[in-house]
């Protein structure tokens, strides 16, 4: 055989295995849903074509609109609550010194955490009879302040961002102490000399000159905030009265629980298309700023 | 962005102190709220830990303090109750097949990717960078039927295919990003040598790529073994039923025993916390590479 074409033995049959197992298992499924996102299928027996009506029905359910919505709070929450303290701590947590590596490595632990067991501790936290958090209040006589953290929906999707931020502050910690690193020294010694220090400090220099790292991670934050399904699959379920439903627990409550494949293949394609938009969307706005 | 050469994130420079963003006498009332900070990020975890030595009645009425008498009783019944020794060894088989699988099929395809040249060279790498878009819970219906259809539902592979799939475009990246910053000399000198493509892949590449192996190899552990979503779908059968799921399943049933619920919970965790406690540098570093290329 010439050389080219072992190279080319070589290149088809060390590409096969990958591009055959990532093709079916991750890209040929997208398609398959949005096709069978056209039939009505209760997961046995005969499937019928319905064109849109899957579609159109969960752009008319209010309970669709609600999970984005539920879904845009946790995004919120991820950017107002993860960034800005991520951002403080990274100005604090410089060093290499036992101290320091050591609140680091507090900050991150949690995401090497199961999220399954994440949810059940604060399930126990929440819990509106033996939650600690209630049993805190009590302690200090804040008996008013008590409430059925994940019961009560008016706070309960709030009660669910708090894990969510808490989890995942680790990666941005250490996006932003890499990014402030590289910041020359000439340039903190001169903002010194002028008098930027303490606040000024982080607005007028930090910021401006990490702001591509803060971009990338504001991009993380929306994407991520699409994993949040297992935290809250274990702590509500979506519920009470699908009031803590994000897009992914819809989209299960409606497949895997009443067997309607056709309408949540559906969902699945909405999901892909809204991640999409957000994601590229995103990516768009920062590139203009 | 600072990448350095083992696909991590520089994180040692040491030359810019607190007392630059604080004057030297409130330092220490920094550190302190530091210190508080940290205990209170960790105190979720303490308090599982805690908690899983105590009898009901402690759970219920002291939650704060320690248990009386260490109850390791607890961690055994659990550990029959919930028949975690089977979910323990799925968990084993599952992770460490996906990762054997992730790690030869990654690095193949890093090195063929990075290193030589022919036509679609270009779409393949966008192709693979499209899969870290997608979310995976929007696979989850139609990998359901279809692999109702092709037989392999409720099977170990219906795990490790997917987990593989989904962790390829990572391990491509982080291992291509290696690569890339390694010289050629090697692998065209064993070339000359007559060992083939295979050869120099296995002989040169392999033992070359070790240290962005070892990123993709924390990154697939974490994810393998913490997943919940794909065994809740595609795993019914009870012998099959990896830790997570074996877990939540275990506290529906067994939810007011708090005991033995958290002593499960602290078995499900605690392989990833000692891995966390011996590798934490590589992983922080790692699992922001591979989130920032994803």
């Amino acid at each position: 055989m010439t050389i080219s074409g072992r190279l080319r033995t070589f290149i088809i049959i060390g590409l096969l295995p990958a591009l055959l197992i990532y093709a079916v298992f991750v890209l040929i499924p997208i398609f398959w849903s949005a096709y069978y996102g056209f039939f009505s299928w209760k997961g046995i027996g005969a499937s019928t074509f319905i064109g849109f009506d899957n579609y159109a029905e969960a752009l008319r359910d209010p309970i669709f609109w609600r999970a984005l919505k539920n879904n845009l709070i946790i995004v919120v929450a991820s950017i107002g609550g993860q960034l800005p303290i991520a951002l403080v701590l990274s100005l604090i947590l410089r060093k290499s010194t036992l101290f320091q590596r050591f609140v680091r490595s507090a900050v991150f632990m949690p995401m090497v955490v199961a999220s399954v067991v994440i949810g059940m501790i604060w399930g126990y936290i929440y819990h509106p009879q033996i939650g600690i958090l209630n049993f805190i209040l009590d302690t200090f006589g804040l008996e008013s302040w008590i409430r059925d953290w994940l019961g009560d929906p008016g706070i309960n999707m709030y009660s669910v961002s708090v894990p969510v931020i808490w989890a995942n502050i680790g990666p941005y910690l250490i996006l932003f102490i890499s990014a402030i690193q590289n910041i020359s020294s000439e340039i903190e010694d001169a903002a010194k000399i002028d008098g930027a220090v303490g606040g000024k400090w982080l607005y007028l220099i930090v910021i401006p000159m990490i702001w591509d790292t803060i971009k990338v991670a504001i991009v993380l934050c929306i994407s991520g905030s699409l994993k949040a399904f297992d935290l809250i699959f274990v702590m509500t379920g979506g519920g009470p009265a699908q009031s803590t439903e994000l897009l992914a627990t819809y989209m299960y409550n409606n497949t895997f629980e009443v067997f309607r494949y056709g309408y949540g293949s559906a969902v699945s394609t909405l999901i892909i298309v809204i991640s999409m938009i957000l994601v590229l969307g995103s990516q768009l706005l920062m590139r203009r700023k | 962005m600072k990448i350095t050469t083992d696909g991590g994130l520089a994180l040692d420079a040491d030359r810019a102190p607190l007392s630059r963003f604080l004057k030297p006498k409130w330092s220490w009332i920094g550190n302190v709220l530091l210190l508080v900070y940290a205990l209170l990020t960790l105190y979720p975890l303490v308090w599982l830990f805690i908690s899983s030595f105590k009898t009901n009645q402690e759970f219920f009425g002291k939650p704060f303090a320690l248990p009386t008498t260490w109850n390791f009783d607890n961690y055994k019944r659990a550990w029959e109750i919930a028949d975690l020794g089977t979910a323990f060894v799925n968990s084993v088989i599952v992770t460490v097949s996906s990762i054997v699988l992730t790690l030869f099929l990654g690095t193949l395809t890093a090195y063929i990717l990075s290193r030589l040249e022919f036509r679609f060279k270009g779409i393949l790498m966008s192709l693979f960078v499209i899969g870290m878009l997608i979310p995976i819970h929007s696979t989850l219906v139609p990998l359901f039927i279809m692999m109702n259809k092709i037989g392999i539902l409720d099977t170990y592979a219906s795990l490790v295919l997917p987990y593989t799939a989904f962790e390829l475009p990572v391990a491509i990246f982080v291992v291509a990003a290696y690569l890339t910053s390694v010289p050629k000399d090697l692998e065209e000198a064993a070339m000359i040598d007559g060992n083939g493509y295979w050869g120099t892949f296995f002989r040169i590449i392999m033992p070359l790529a070790v240290p962005a192996m070892a990123t993709v190899f924390i990154l697939g552990f974490l994810r393998f073994w913490n997943d919940f979503a794909f065994a809740l779908v595609f795993i019914n059968d009870q012998s099959l039923k990896t830790l997570p799921l074996s877990l939540s399943i275990f506290s529906d049933g067994y939810g007011t025993d708090y005991s033995l619920t958290t002593a499960a919970m602290a078995i499900a965790v605690i392989p990833t916390i000692i891995v966390y406690l011996i590798f934490q540098e590589q992983i922080m570093k790692g699992m922001v590479a591979g989130s920032v290329k994803g």
